[in-house]
């Protein structure tokens, strides 16, 4: 009782500097209105609800981050000590909390009147502040790159813009990158295991956009797409005061949920108030699904292509007859070929468009490289024969077409039921996959050719046996990436799961790994064949001797016309212990509109004990 | 035993391919491991895939201090050039291009005085660019001198 008294005496006595400009006063006015449970509190601090209803728990993973002991885990004692320590005496420069929790401050001003407290001389952020032209942003997606499997689901960062939109200033902008910080001394194994278990921290970082563009764009040749954000100004302004309190501060990073996608959202949570984007995250975030989550937000105004350096180049060759392409390939290794027959007896327009293209494709093939004083040479001179003549290229020459931007591509999750046949007992099928892509689904926003499958179960239910395990992949990632004399990537393919396989007659489920490497052609537009050499373990009590290896070889055909897609493949292969295993199968896809699709399968599998067919019809529901 | 003893020897030859290869802290962990374009380990382990790349840095101030030395390119303009200096080559060879407008942009030119700009670059594309060894100082000097000479542009770099 006499405690609710003294609370409506501090809150009538509000105006009065004295008790107003004391720590006690404030947190009496923070008390009385729980000002800790308030939504832009718990996201400024990163609070999570924790398992126990009430209980709290920070994703910052540093005590840097916190002024109050407990605050990790306390909302509250934090809500007390950031009081506190903003009230101190302003001495301590840029080590007072005024200056290290400028976003706090800022919040904690509309809620409570801080207004006539002593004020420190925060040069440090005063400094950052005033190297960061900022008063908009951009969410960008570096896309998926067909050879790269890391990059299976793109990535997400933010860009800060400042002057006028459309300037061109973009590579002046500064980029706001949360990343794990690797230790550079880890192999390869230890990278992907600590990254997906958490075991590095993650931090932001904030740098030059171009060095962005270079990374993505050049050197690791993916397309990016950014997406205009309506922050206002006062926004981004308060993104920016959050970022400058994450600088240096830990975040345990997952791969898959807690990851840069998420954590941008986080922060755009906390640029525009009341707005929920993680709460559609709580297991896994994969980037171009947090992009749908910002534009069905409302915040996402436009889109615009940066395509990468080989999509340009694809264009420019594209755009050039098919008979100079050898011609343009010899230039970029002697650009004396100007002076001879066929590129001599070009117009101008097209002699400028070799040159071009020539330059690029040199440029392409140095990229990662050390300088090469020969290549340099031929670039410089390259550059001048185009200079000459860049005035006959037409205004729009090579430029890539974006295609369907990935935001439109079918939903990541994917729901099917459909029924079969097998040995002439018939099935219902069941299935759902976490994430993302198969070969023979609709293209639309996804690079043909690449299969990136993670999560995918599949079960079956017969009339005599129940409810079965048909089969279970945790990965499934296949890269068919077409070579001709200018491209030369490989293809491969890495699988791993439970299969049900076949010994003797019995059918076992079989836990295995396999991958393989090969080439793909493109035969047409949209028409594909590749070939793998392929290597498999699997553990398998149907063997004697369960666990097994095998090497085989698989190759087939994709195909794609409009709503149509056909893959077929085959492979054999020869175990450890003297065994062959064929198999085949055939995948039709039908899409009926974006997220539906229907997709009719025969499977075959012959292992000496007579062939076997299996047939199916499903219908996949992509969310 | 044997496992842990194939472990081992993997963990070792990655170390040592980790060693010899060039590259700074910037270029992630992936193409520090495994230099080069082709093949499938590098893509495998491709780098600043998913936000894993070895980020250290918080350096919104460093591209404005960095760059103050050279006249009016500011805000990140001077490491821009040397980074892009590839881009930036082509672009004003054609006389037009998204680094060229960045550069344009760094240096404060209207809006009006871009085309200008542009021309003068493309115009004088064997000063800016006399050899294959040209430095990003070298073409920034020159961009600069030139602009100083230029009745429309000489207000930016005064």
């Amino acid at each position: 009782m006499m405690r609710t008294v003294f609370l409506i005496l501090s809150l009538l006595l509000l105006p009065m500097p004295t008790l107003a400009g004391s720590a006690e006063g404030v947190w009496a006015q923070a008390q009385a209105r729980q000002l800790w449970l308030h939504d832009q509190w718990l996201k400024l601090g990163h609070y999570k609800a924790g398992a126990w209803p009430g209980s709290w728990r920070s994703h910052a993973d540093d005590a840097r981050f916190f002024l109050a002991a407990d605050g990790a885990v306390n909302p509250r004692a934090e809500l007390q000590a950031t009081l506190e320590a903003l009230l101190a005496p302003a001495d301590a420069g840029d080590d007072h909390a005024q200056c290290r929790f400028v976003a706090r401050l800022a919040w904690l001003r509309t809620q409570l009147p801080l207004d006539a407290i002593a004020q420190p001389d925060c040069a440090a952020y005063r400094e950052f502040r005033s190297g960061v032209r900022a008063d908009r942003a951009v969410l960008v997606f570096p896309s998926y790159y067909l050879n790269s499997p890391s990059s299976m689901f793109g990535h997400t960062l933010l860009r800060l813009d400042a002057g006028e939109q459309g300037e061109g200033g973009e590579y002046l902008s500064f980029a706001v990158n949360f990343g794990a910080l690797v230790d550079p001394s880890d192999n390869g194994l230890f990278y992907a295991f600590r990254g997906l278990t958490g075991g590095y921290p993650g931090q932001f970082e904030v740098d030059h956009y171009y060095k962005k563009i270079r990374d993505y764009n050049r050197d690791e040749n993916r397309d990016i797409w950014e997406y205009r954000l309506n922050l206002t100004a006062e926004e981004t302004e308060r993104l920016i005061q959050h970022l400058w309190e994450l600088k240096g501060i830990n975040f345990a990073y997952y791969f898959f949920d807690e990851n840069c996608s998420y954590r941008v959202l986080e922060l755009l949570e906390v640029a525009r108030p009341g707005v929920s984007l993680t709460e559609h995250f709580p297991l896994t975030a994969i980037p171009i699904d947090t992009i749908r989550a910002v534009q069905s937000a409302g915040m996402v105004t436009g889109r615009q292509f940066r395509p990468a350096q080989g999509t340009v180049l694809k264009a420019q060759l594209d755009a050039l007859p098919a008979d100079l392409h050898d011609d343009v390939q010899a230039l970029s290794q002697d650009p004396q070929r100007l002076l001879a027959p066929p590129l001599a007896q070009q117009d101008a327009a097209m002699q400028a468009a070799a040159v071009a293209t020539a330059y690029r494709y040199l440029r392409f093939t140095q990229t990662g490289t050390q300088r090469d004083p020969d290549a340099a040479r031929r670039s410089l001179t390259l550059l001048r024969e185009l200079r000459a003549r860049a005035s006959a290229l037409p205004s729009d020459w090579g430029t890539p077409d974006a295609g369907i931007a990935p935001d439109l591509a079918h939903g990541s999750r994917r729901l099917s039921v459909g029924v079969g046949r097998e040995d002439g007992v018939r099935h219902a099928s069941l299935g759902f996959r976490m994430a993302l892509h198969s070969l023979h689904e609709n293209r639309d926003g996804f690079p043909f050719g690449a299969q990136i499958n993670l999560g995918n179960l599949e079960l079956r239910l017969e009339e005599s046996a129940g409810l079965e395990l048909d089969r279970l992949d945790l990965v499934d990632i296949v890269s068919l990436s077409p070579r001709d004399r200018f491209f030369t990537p490989l293809s491969w393919a890495v699988q791993t799961g439970v299969e049900r396989q076949w010994v003797a007659g019995d059918v076992h489920r079989a836990a295995q790994v396999n991958g393989g490497v090969g080439a793909t052609v493109a035969l047409a537009r949209g028409l594909r064949t590749y070939a793998l050499a392929t290597a498999r373990v699997e553990h398998n009590h149907g063997f004697r001797d369960p666990l097994q290896p095998a090497l085989g070889v698989r190759g087939g055909v994709l195909a794609a016309w409009g709503r149509l897609t056909l893959h077929g493949e085959a492979g054999v292969e020869q175990f450890a212990n003297g065994r062959n295993r064929v198999r085949w199968q055939l995948r039709q896809n039908l899409t009926l509109a974006r997220h539906h699709a229907l997709q009719l399968s025969v499977d075959g599998h012959d292992q000496r004990l007579g062939e076997r067919t299996a047939l199916g019809l499903q219908y996949h529901l992509y969310y | 035993m044997k496992k842990f003893v194939a472990g081992a020897i993997l963990l070792a030859a990655s170390s040592s391919a980790f060693a010899e290869a060039p590259g700074g802290p910037n270029c992630g962990w992936g193409n520090m491991l495994f230099q080069g374009q082709s093949g499938i380990v590098p893509h495998f382990l491709a780098s600043t895939t998913n936000g894993t790349s070895g980020n250290a840095t918080f350096g919104m101030t460093s591209g404005t201090n960095g760059c103050s030395t050279s006249g009016k390119l500011t805000y990140g303009g001077k490491a821009m050039v040397s980074a892009m200096l590839d881009e930036l080559t082509a672009d004003v060879a054609v006389g037009e291009g998204d680094t060229l407008t960045a550069v344009a942009v760094a240096y404060g030119v209207a809006a009006e005085d871009r085309a200008a700009f542009a021309a003068m670059a493309n115009q004088n594309f064997e000063v800016l660019f006399p050899s294959e060894s040209v430095t990003a100082d070298e073409v920034i000097a020159s961009l600069e001198a030139l602009m100083k000479a230029d009745a429309d542009l000489a207000k930016y770099v005064s």
